[in-house]
């Protein structure tokens, strides 16, 4: 199976072959004859920016989207023009970007949708659930009780889900659009455990993600797609991460993370003894202006929580909160906002972006007092804010009336992160603000939240991401069982060592700040 | 040019209709069929759908408008009885509607029952309630005694020989219309409906907004009821649900004119006509009364067909 490698060789023996695509979408090229060769038996990873059409070279194979031109061919086999259906059965599997399961099915139920296993004329639930706890078990070294809603999973084990379905199917070949996007270390491991495992069965992978570090430890080769065009087919053992994140924006990448503001002010929230009954409790800190604070945790460290309960999404039982001197109690995101918080949501197609409207509404929706006068809205100032931010974000759009369902995922959250800069809070909150954004806009967001903090803002970062966090924030507190394990300065840590206390919920550089 | 003319389905379905009746059915065409079928049949059903498109507009439907319709009716025969006098039982009316409204508004958004439910029951107890007023389901009179001018021109006034029905249906269009499209209100309304999570984690005032869209909702069929009892001079029970699944067909109909599927005023005018005209031709051209609504049946699927078959031809967005 392994041959010499070389970049870019002609590829006549590729198993699954896409090439010369074209796809246009009303005013925007996706694909300008994109080209994608895997072979058999490799993890074959896909990356470029947001927008340069990894998504829709994905879903014109698996027969979603209709190319304007291009061939298909799995192991010689035409797919131009086929089906979703027949895709699958030529043993083309999927886990798209966007989480395709229906929130009031069970775990059991969605990993079995359309393929449940049958007693007679009855489903065997039972069955059912034994079967899909025990895969869970084997690919996630973790059980999701068969028998929960899906709505009540977090988007990292919703993650999960799909992917154990698609594992199911026992696929030829498995298509991952950033599957790790919401998952947190562990489960990324299992992942890859269980996809270099797959490999060592002969099955093919095609491995869409951002994270080049994932790239590097994965896939076999890699494409790189810039602008809708297939830019290099390249060997990550001879090239570097950083080489091909230059291939991907056709420009050096310097500095990843911009200054951070030096100063902070005055003590913007403050926070003590505060609990929630439940997930977390007894966490005291304080957060000044101008200063960014990372929070992150294992899933269920309470990490989550303590972030919604700040946007009244949550109920805090017990302890203060104080915002700007102000004592703050919200019990709906109205109250909260109201008290100056802005909150960025991680689920930006559930929480964050109507998809259906357009660019323009979705950026003013939590300010629309300012873009309407006497109740009627305004809507020239609306297309000129929106598209100062268009151009301030660079998202790539048609233009501020184009709807958010036809941006990339990217451009998408950097939407959703537009809607919150309209209005000039006191506290920003963001959840993940990058997930799912490329190297290139990753660098405008936290050049955007330096911004912020410089203009005087306070801001709580929550990521799994501990490049990022060790990278733009000041301060990390982490959060362990439900309590404030450490609070570290950012520039005494390294990602490893913050990996270490959230694993292991002690540090030998512990700080107890408050 | 094609996408035009798919996008616009139900257009070239109502263009086709007056085409068909005005060939097919002797008088169709005449200007005293015409504007009897705008007084008579689109405008009490236009106004009746413009509550209906409110509420879809928000994502939830309201089973009771036929309801709201017939409590405004009851109060404002009632007041009349009792020789309040015209404003005050026009100003009975709305407030029984209104009421009706809030008392969806208090279930939708307080016991979070859902809008299908929440004014199914609504339907069910109005019923019983009219049952109990109006003895047994009788109809009320207005005694001749208490018919002063202002109730006559309620049911049958001209202005610049332009019935008032019409002159009402064209103002509600236009408020309608402003406060959909061009409102902050209106706004916090469609992004409800269309994703009310993402508007609550905004933080709209998801709550609020409902609750007075259904009771807007309900004054807007007050107003249908006032006129409707006005022009008849007597409170039929039950006459308003005949307005409720015709609201409902139409309300939808229209959505297949906007690119996002939301109710919108234009539409709902649209289908309401579209509706009036197909019952007014297939009466004159001597269908029996029972097929109408087969036929209004066909007409809703006939647009739907053209406009979602037409988009996925078109390869438009799914
Ligand atoms: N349904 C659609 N309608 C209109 N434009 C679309 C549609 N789908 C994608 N596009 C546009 O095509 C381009 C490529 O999008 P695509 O989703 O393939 O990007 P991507 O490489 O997957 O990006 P990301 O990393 O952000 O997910 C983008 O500019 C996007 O706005
Ligand atoms: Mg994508």
């Amino acid at each position: 199976m392994s041959r010499p490698e070389t970049a870019l060789a002609p590829d006549e023996d590729a198993y699954l072959s896409l090439s010369g695509l074209t796809k246009r979408f009303g005013g925007v090229q996706a694909l300008a004859g994109a080209k994608l060769l895997v072979r058999k038996g490799e993890i074959h990873g896909l990356v470029g920016q947001n927008g340069a059409g990894k998504s829709t070279m994905i879903k014109i194979l698996a027969g979603l989207v209709q190319a304007d031109a291009g061939q298909i061919h799995i192991g010689g086999r035409d797919l131009a023009d086929a089906r979703p259906r027949d895709v699958e059965a030529a043993g083309i599997h999927f886990i798209h970007q966007e989480r395709m399961l229906v929130p009031d099915f069970t775990v059991a139920e969605a990993l079995f949708l359309g393929h449940e296993v049958r007693l007679g004329p009855f489903l065997a639930r039972r069955r059912m659930q034994a079967s899909a706890q025990a895969l869970m078990q084997r690919y996630f070294g973790r059980v999701l009780p068969g028998n929960r809603l899906i709505a009540e999973l977090s988007t990292g084990e919703q993650q999960i889900v799909q992917i154990v379905r698609a594992l199911l199917q026992e696929p030829q070949v498995l298509v991952l659009d950033e599957p790790t996007a919401a998952l947190v270390r562990a489960e990324i491991d299992h992942l890859f455990e269980a996809l270099n495992r797959l490999r060592a069965g002969g099955m093919t992978v095609v491995y869409i993600s951002h994270y080049l570090s994932e790239i590097e430890a994965l896939c076999d080769r890699v494409t790189v797609l810039r602008n809708g065009q297939t830019v290099a087919t390249v060997d990550p053992r001879h090239t570097s991460s950083r080489e091909i994140a230059s291939l991907m924006v056709a420009r050096d990448l310097n500095e990843m993370f911009p200054a951070r503001v030096a100063s902070k002010g005055r003590p913007v929230l403050s926070a003590r003894a505060l609990g929630d009954g439940r997930n977390f409790q007894d966490v005291t800190f304080t957060l000044h202006a101008g200063e960014v604070l990372g929070l992150t945790g294992l899933q269920g460290s309470g990490a989550k929580e303590l972030l919604r309960s700040l946007f009244g999404l949550d109920r805090i039982t017990s302890g203060e909160v104080s915002i700007e001197d102000r004592p703050f109690r919200a019990r709906s995101p109205r109250e909260a906002a109201a008290q100056g918080v802005a909150f960025v949501p991680e689920d930006r197609r559930h929480q964050g972006a109507i998809l259906e409207m357009s660019i323009a509404a979705n950026m003013t929706l939590a300010n629309l007092a300012r873009f309407s006068w006497r109740g009627l809205l305004r809507p020239r100032l609306e297309r000129e804010v929106a598209t100062r931010m268009i151009s301030e974000l660079a998202i790539k759009a048609e233009g501020p009336d184009a709807v958010v369902a036809s941006l990339s995922g990217g451009n998408q959250q950097k939407v959703v992160l537009a809607k919150w800069l309209t209005r000039a809070a006191p506290l920003y909150i963001l959840d993940e603000p990058t997930l799912g954004v490329d190297v290139a806009a990753k660098i405008e967001i936290y050049e955007l939240v330096q911004r912020l903090a410089r203009d005087g803002a306070a801001i709580l970062v929550l990521s799994n991401d501990l490049d990022e966090l060790v990278g733009i924030t000041h301060r990390i507190l982490v959060m362990y069982r439900g309590r404030t394990a450490s609070s570290i300065p950012a520039a005494t840590t390294s990602p490893a060592a913050l990996l270490d206390v959230i694993l292991t919920g002690q540090s030998e550089i512990a700080h107890v700040v408050h | 040019m094609t996408n035009l003319i798919l996008r616009h389905g139900i257009t070239v379905v109502t263009v086709l209709a007056f085409a068909f009746f005005g060939w097919n059915a002797q008088g169709f065409l005449s200007v005293p069929n015409l504007a009897s079928v705008l007084v008579n049949n689109v405008a009490l059903l236009a106004i009746a759908a413009f509550a209906m498109t409110l509420v879809v507009r928000t994502g939830g439907i309201d089973l009771s408008i036929g309801t709201a319709i017939d409590m405004a009716g009851l109060a404002f025969v009632a007041a009349l009885r009792v020789n309040l006098g015209v404003t005050i039982a026009v100003l009975a009316g709305l407030a029984a509607a209104a009421a009706t409204g809030g008392f969806n508004a208090l279930l939708i958004t307080r016991l979070k029952i859902s809008p299908f439910l929440a004014t199914l029951g609504t339907l069910f107890i109005g019923h019983s309630l009219q049952q109990l007023l109006a003895d047994g389901g009788n109809p009320i009179y207005v005694t001749a005694a208490s018919l002063p001018p202002a109730f006559q021109f309620l049911g049958h006034g001209l202005i610049l020989g332009v019935h008032l029905r019409i002159w009402l249906v064209v103002i509600l269009a236009l408020a309608m219309a402003l406060l959909l499209s061009r409102s902050s209100f209106g706004r916090r309304l469609t992004a409800s409906g269309m994703q009310v999570n993402v508007a609550w984690y905004s933080g709209l005032p998801v709550d609020r907004d409902i609750a007075l869209v259904y009771v807007l909702a309900g004054v807007i069929c007050g107003i249908a009821g006032v006129l409707l009892t006005a022009g008849v001079s007597v409170y039929v029970p039950f006459a308003g649900n005949a307005f409720l699944l015709n609201a409902i067909g139409a309300t939808f109909i229209g959505t297949t004119l906007s690119r996002s599927h939301v109710a919108n005023v234009q539409g709902t005018l649209l289908g309401v006509i579209l509706i009036s005209v197909a019952a007014n031709g297939l009466l004159l051209i001597g269908w029996n009364f029972y097929w109408q609504q087969l036929a209004t049946g066909m007409v809703i699927f006939l647009a739907l067909a053209f406009t979602f078959g037409g988009r996925r031809l078109a390869g438009g967005t799914p």
